[in-house]
């Protein structure tokens, strides 16, 4: 019996005890087919699924490299069946393939006739599905590649795209590296996408996205639709593209609510791309106005469904995902596999704060007690209202208050859900407010303000949720938050993670009222912080006022 | 001596033939027979004979078959001729067993045997009663070709439309008497036209040699990992259902066993699919690790605490032993076609189980190093038990003994374990207690709440842990998580906040994460607020002074109340009493509906429970003509028949004269004899009241338990019980 540093366990999760000295190697070994699922501070927990196998299996491993990984490292015997599921998982993937033939056009080829038989037969497939060449091979209606390789994957036979992809119209994009120098996972994670063909890089909030989408982009030399959340983000693409690649002014062009600029290098948001006029989607001629030879999707864990459906028609155009986390509150992860492309690239939070690239965070739970009175208005609110009633409590004002006051040095950011919540405490704490009506010229001067350090203190409502850059943002507050999802944690913890100057640590408070649903969701929050290796405190609002921390 | 009976040939051989007949068939000892007459006859009983022909290979079965479809006296020669050489090695086999036995003028099968195997064996018709010119078959007309082609491997009945006006190939053959007619619809094909058909051999394919058995190759080392493996699992499964039993029963079915629902609860506890649930639960059930108590609630019984006390190798043999040798069938539990079969109820034994399962292991224990592929294993399972007598579900039999021997650790990988063939062969298990992995003492506990301990956990401290937190991941390692809930459980069974903490601390390597703290404070701060009990009625006044007056009043001590708040008393008794007792004290007390009302006014009870009148017993009901007139019809049939019968035995009894008497070794000898020889006999027959009949009879063969033949009283071919045969007697 080896003395490994993991232990296969019978649900498949994999246990990686991290103070072992061979942890690193095993860490490396196992990425390429497990998922991580948390990394607290002693055992990491990664999770065999089929579609981080079927991953490992488009990056070029096969059963047998997964399954001598897990013996050579496993501490104890590895349970057979394990072995078995992912011998079994695996050789699901590549029995099908597209193909590009030259005579018939797209093909779907199998090694094994049996699947093309069970496959053929599906309801959802036959439709999709053309001619029938001979026993291996039948053809596949051409504008149907996105839609068949979303419902193999859903059949469990996740099809490999060989079909190839149009090198789109050249354009010449470089890197222009002359202050700065791309950091080596960013250039990794350029390759191995580059070399993937289309797919998705994971990387965290300030590990520097845009760059690897730069870095891509300098891979593809060609004209390139970039797809962002909203115009700020779409903005902040611009001004870094600027500084980081030869591009300029007059070759990228935004095309959102406010401009509708097509050039070599368009920046589109999701939001116009899914505007709709007169019930039909009126911009989706954007994605043939120009022979792309690129397309990047940001903030892939957000994109909405009408997306996915349009890139089910592009399936012939390299397609880049930009993500901090594959999880989806819809649980679309199947469709980011099967139409934008397998993961290509991750590496956990912690790594990249080793290396100095981002702050190390820590994380703060100010539990606050509410008054009889509220506790009573809580007791007989209507439980659609409940939520709000113990986000928005008085009690909290005060600590918010004196956390800033706290933090007087620091740039603080105040975040929440309910725009009165906000306006009172900007009113309060005499700090400007960005929310959903605020101009984006007016945005940009407030961010701007913000980022030299004339305004110490900003309160955003969830607009700030989604790639706006706050260099020197040390400190973030959450008074109230979406119910505790996922998602708005990481990049709420994002807002604060870019590297600072001095090296000083962020801190992200989150202020929530006990006994109440409130403290239920910042269970939520405190599992996934604690999950991703943060050092979680709780301590009660008291704390604050008597300045014990 | 003359030997020509069975009973002759037992006389005849020495204690060496015996000892080898009772290894081989060991229910003709037991119980130990009088003599060699009625061990004959148990030996020739069809029960008896079937399990014997159970234990052929398929090679000794179609040597059996062959020798059945040759008449009697046959010779070595006869059967080696029909079959290949080798079949001398089966007969020698089939006549030790006692299936075949040598007589004066060659060799013989036991009477009931032909029976047994069936009218046709191996898909032959009967013996031709004509003299055939078999060398006509080359001429056959092309119809009658096809005719011969559909019926020659059997079944050797064809039907026709008429078989007196019978289709030109058919016509031919009947002619030929190679085709016999059975009836108006149907022709038989004679044996030695198939015979001759086959190429002068019974079958098409003769399987002399076992199968060999393929799979994947194995190595050792894996296989015995992998096995270790799957022996702590199912150690641990076991622990833990019972552990879940011990904290909420489960109810058993009224008709036994563990219900649908109970059983899907289980097995998301454990985490593993029902049908392992199912093999789990049955596990504990035969190591009488679990009993269903006077309350129908399926619980762990005291033997379990034994049992956690032993060493790992003695928990597994105790579980392992039981296993092997039960004739219940865990597999059956939810399976599509029977869902009803409910684990630990009374529907899952099956006769053959244990058999199947010892086979079964037996192959594995033959091939070492090989996890069978599974047809391969079927083919050979089929030549060493070809399908016969009690033969249902022995392929699924043999599958779930695999699946079972795999989760037990008896085979790792699929292919025989150490720990298998020390387990089959008797030996001493201690390997498991070496190999398994040592137990750990300590816990890592991390700020996302969970704690993990990183191998088997000392049983003390994982008793104490599945207390206070959840188990979400199992295998190897164990994770735990921290929820208000589980501590809130660890406090309900008694536990403080701070013994909580101190056991973690002292059991965890790593320092304690402020968080867990935090929680555990806070849910033991909040523990026990609001407070639940029992009582049967209530005090209550306005005025604190007068209920401290109540309170401290002697005459009111037996009513022992209890002040829970400055304004409420709680009592004991129910409220009429304690308004009785008050008012005699001097008190003025009104009653309080459960809405704050007063009642006032006399009160006049009412029985809560739905009334049930006693029910009325009296003269029956007089019937309607109809039920009248049916009931005289029925009695003069009845009549009529009853008197025709006895006219019937009045004739045969006058022309017997005395009713005959023999013992039951002596009816079936004789009646076999008889059989043979077709000669008419007179028997003493009870009938269903205990009269004993005279009766004459010509014995037609022995079925079931039955004698068939045709009683000449009525014509008719009846049969008749053996047991009830007082007596035989020649005519």
């Amino acid at each position: 019996m080896s003395d490994g540093p993991l232990i296969v366990q019978s649900d498949k999760t994999l246990l990686l005890d991290i103070d072992h000295p061979m942890s690193v190697e095993c860490r490396r070994a196992i990425a390429p087919f497990a998922e991580l699922e948390r990394s607290p501070e002693h055992i990491h927990t990664y999770r065999l699924t089929p579609l981080g196998l079927w991953n490992a299996r488009a990056a070029g491993h096969d059963a047998e490299q997964v399954i001598d990984t897990l013996i050579k490292y496993s501490r104890y015997a590895v349970p057979h069946s394990i072995l078995i599921d992912v011998a079994e998982t695996m050789s699901r993937y590549g029995r099908l393939r597209l193909e590009m033939d030259p005579v018939h056009g797209l093909i779907l080829v199998t090694t094994d006739t049996a699947v093309l038989e069970e496959v053929i037969r599906a309801k959802k497939i036959a439709p999709l599905l053309g001619a029938r060449i001979d026993a291996e091979t039948i053809t596949v209606l051409p504008s149907q590649r996105g839609q068949i390789k979303q419902s193999l994957l859903r059949l469990g036979w996740p099809a490999e795209d060989f079909a190839g992809y149009v090198d789109g119209q050249a354009h010449e994009i470089n890197l222009l590296q002359k202050d700065w120098k791309i950091r080596p996972y960013q250039e990794l994670a350029a390759e191995g996408f580059w070399h993937g063909g289309s797919g998705v890089v994971v990387l965290p909030c300030g590990a520097g996205k845009t760059i690897v989408g730069a870095a891509a982009m300098a891979h593809a030399k060609a004209t390139t639709l970039i797809l962002v959340t909203n115009t700020v983000a779409a903005r902040q693409w611009r001004d870094e593209l600027l500084k980081r690649t030869s591009l300029n002014e007059d070759e990228i062009g935004e095309y959102s609510g406010a401009k509708k600029e097509i050039r070599p290098v368009t920046i589109a948001t999701y939001q116009v791309m899914t505007k709709k006029k007169n019930g039909v989607y009126a911009h989706l001629d954007l994605f043939d106005s120009y022979d792309w030879g690129l397309i990047i999707y940001d903030e892939v864990h957000l994109l909405p469904a009408p997306i996915f459906r349009f890139t089910a028609d592009i399936q012939s155009r390299r397609r880049l995902g930009l993500t901090a986390t594959l999880v989806r509150e819809d649980g679309m992860e199947g469709e980011v596999f099967s139409l934008i492309g397998p993961k290509r690239f991750d590496v956990p939070w912690k790594e990249i704060e080793a290396q100095g690239y981002i702050a190390p965070a820590e994380c703060i739970e100010v539990r606050v007690n509410l008054t009889e009175t509220e506790r009573l208005a809580y007791a007989t609110a209507e439980p659609e209202n409940r939520y709000r009633n113990c986000a928005t409590t008085r009690t909290k004002r005060d600590v918010v208050e004196a956390l800033v006051e706290k933090h007087v040095d620091d740039q603080v950011l105040v975040i929440g859900q309910y725009i009165d919540q906000l306006d009172e405490l900007s009113e309060v704490l005499g700090a400007p407010l960005i929310k959903g009506e605020t101009p984006v010229k007016e945005r940009e001067i407030l961010f701007n303000k913000f980022r030299t350090g004339e305004i110490k203190c900003l309160v955003v409502s969830k607009v700030a949720n989604f790639s706006i850059d706050l260099p020197d943002a040390t400190i973030a507050i959450q008074v109230s938050g979406a119910f505790g999802s996922r998602q708005e944690e990481a990049q709420r913890l994002g807002r604060i993670l870019r590297p600072k100057s001095d090296g000083r640590g962020a801190k992200f408070y989150s202020v929530i009222s006990r006994d109440t649903i409130d403290q239920d969701f910042a269970q939520n929050r405190q599992r996934f912080l604690a999950e991703q290796g943060y050092s979680y405190k709780i301590i009660d609002a008291d704390d604050v006022f008597q300045g014990k921390i | 001596m003359e030997m020509r009976s069975f009973s002759d040939y037992l006389r005849s051989v020495d204690d060496a033939a015996f000892l080898n007949l009772f290894n081989a068939r060991p229910d003709l000892i037991t119980p130990v027979p009088s003599d060699i007459a009625s061990l004959a006859v148990r030996a020739c009983s069809a029960p008896s004979l079937a399990r014997a022909i159970d234990s052929l290979n398929q090679w000794q079965f179609q040597v059996l078959e062959a020798a059945a479809s040759i008449n009697e006296p046959f010779t070595e020669k006869e059967v080696v001729a029909l079959t290949e050489k080798e079949a001398k090695a089966a007969l020698s086999h089939l006549v030790m067993i006692g299936l075949i036995y040598p007589s004066d003028d060659g060799m013989r099968l036991p009477t009931q045997l032909r029976e047994v195997i069936g009218a046709e064996p191996a898909g032959l018709g009967p013996a031709s009663m004509a003299k055939l010119k078999l060398s006509e078959l080359k001429d056959a007309p092309a119809d009658a070709q096809k005719v011969l082609e559909r019926l020659m491997w059997g079944p050797p009945r064809g039907s026709v439309g008429d078989i007196k006006n019978p289709g030109p190939g058919v016509a031919w053959l009947l002619e030929k008497k190679f085709l016999v007619p059975l009836d108006q619809r149907t022709v038989i094909l004679t044996r030695e036209v198939a015979i001759q058909l086959r190429g002068g051999k019974i079958h098409k394919e003769r399987f002399v040699n076992q199968p060999k058995l393929s799979g994947n190759k194995r190595d050792e080392r894996q296989v015995n990992l992998a096995a270790i493996a799957n022996v702590s699992t199912v150690l641990r499964w076991v622990e833990e259902l019972l552990n879940f039993w011990a904290d909420e029963p489960a109810d058993a079915l009224r008709a036994g066993g563990l219900g649908v629902r109970d059983l899907k609860v289980v097995s998301a506890h454990l985490g593993v699919d029902e049908s392992c649930t199912a093999f789990i639960a049955e596990l504990a059930y035969l190591a009488s690790l679990v009993s269903i108590d006077g309350d129908e609630r399926i619980l762990p019984s005291s033997k379990f605490d034994i049992w956690l006390m032993q060493s790992p190798a003695d928990r597994w043999q105790m579980l392992a032993s039981q296993w092997l040798i039960t004739s219940r069938v865990s597999g059956l539990v939810g399976r599509v076609d029977a869902k009803n079969v409910a684990a630990l109820g009374p529907e899952l034994d099956r006769v053959n189980a244990a058999r199947v399962r010892a086979l079964t292991l037996d192959l594995l224990r033959e091939n070492p190093g090989i996890a069978p592929e599974w047809n391969s294993f079927k083919e050979l399972l089929l030549w060493r038990a070809p399908v016969r007598r009690n033969s249902s579900l022995q392929e699924e039999l043999a599958e779930w003994t695999l699946r079972e021997a795999e989760w037990l650790g008896i085979t790792g990988q699929g292919a025989i374990s150490k720990f298998g063939l020390e387990f089959l062969n008797g030996d001493d298990l201690n390997s498991i207690n070496e190999d398994l992995p040592k137990t750990v003492d300590h816990i890592l506990i991390q700020s996302d709440n969970t704690a993990i301990a990183p191998g088997p956990l000392e049983h003390e401290i994982s008793q104490a842990l599945a207390m206070m937190a959840e188990i979400e991941s199992r295998g190897g390692a164990t994770v735990y998580r921290f929820t208000e809930a589980t501590i809130r459980r660890a406090l309900d069974h008694g536990k403080t906040g701070d013994e909580i903490k101190t056991f973690l601390a002292k059991r965890s390597k790593t320092p304690m994460p402020q968080p867990l703290e935090y929680l555990i404070a806070d849910v033991a701060k909040k523990h026990g607020k609001l407070r639940v009990g029992n009582t049967s009625s209530f005090i209550r006044c306005e005025d604190t002074a007068l209920i401290s007056q109540i309170m401290n009043d002697k005459k009111l001590e037996l009513l022992s109340l209890r002040r829970i708040a400055p304004e409420v008393v709680i009592c004991d008794m129910d409220a009429t009493d304690a308004m009785r007792v008050l008012r005699e004290a001097g008190y003025l007390p009104a009653g309080e509906s459960a809405n704050g009302m007063i009642l006032t006014g006399p009160k006049s009870n009412r029985s809560v429970a739905k009334p049930r009148p006693p029910r009325i017993i009296g003269e029956i009901e007089t019937p309607t003509p109809e039920v009248i007139s049916a009931a005289i019809r029925v009695l003069r049939t009845g009549e009529k028949s009853t008197h025709r019968q006895s006219k019937l035995r009045q004739v045969a009894s006058e022309a017997l004269g005395q009713l005959p008497r023999t013992t039951a070794n002596e009816t079936m000898e004789i009646l076999n004899q008889f059989i043979i020889d077709e000669k008419t006999l007179s028997i003493g027959y009870a009938d269903n009241n205990g009269g004993v009949t005279h009766r004459i009879i010509d014995p037609i063969r022995i079925s079931a338990g039955a004698l068939i033949a045709r009683d000449h009283a009525t014509g008719e071919v009846q049969s008749f019980r053996i047991p009830r045969i007082t007596g035989v007697a020649p005519l």
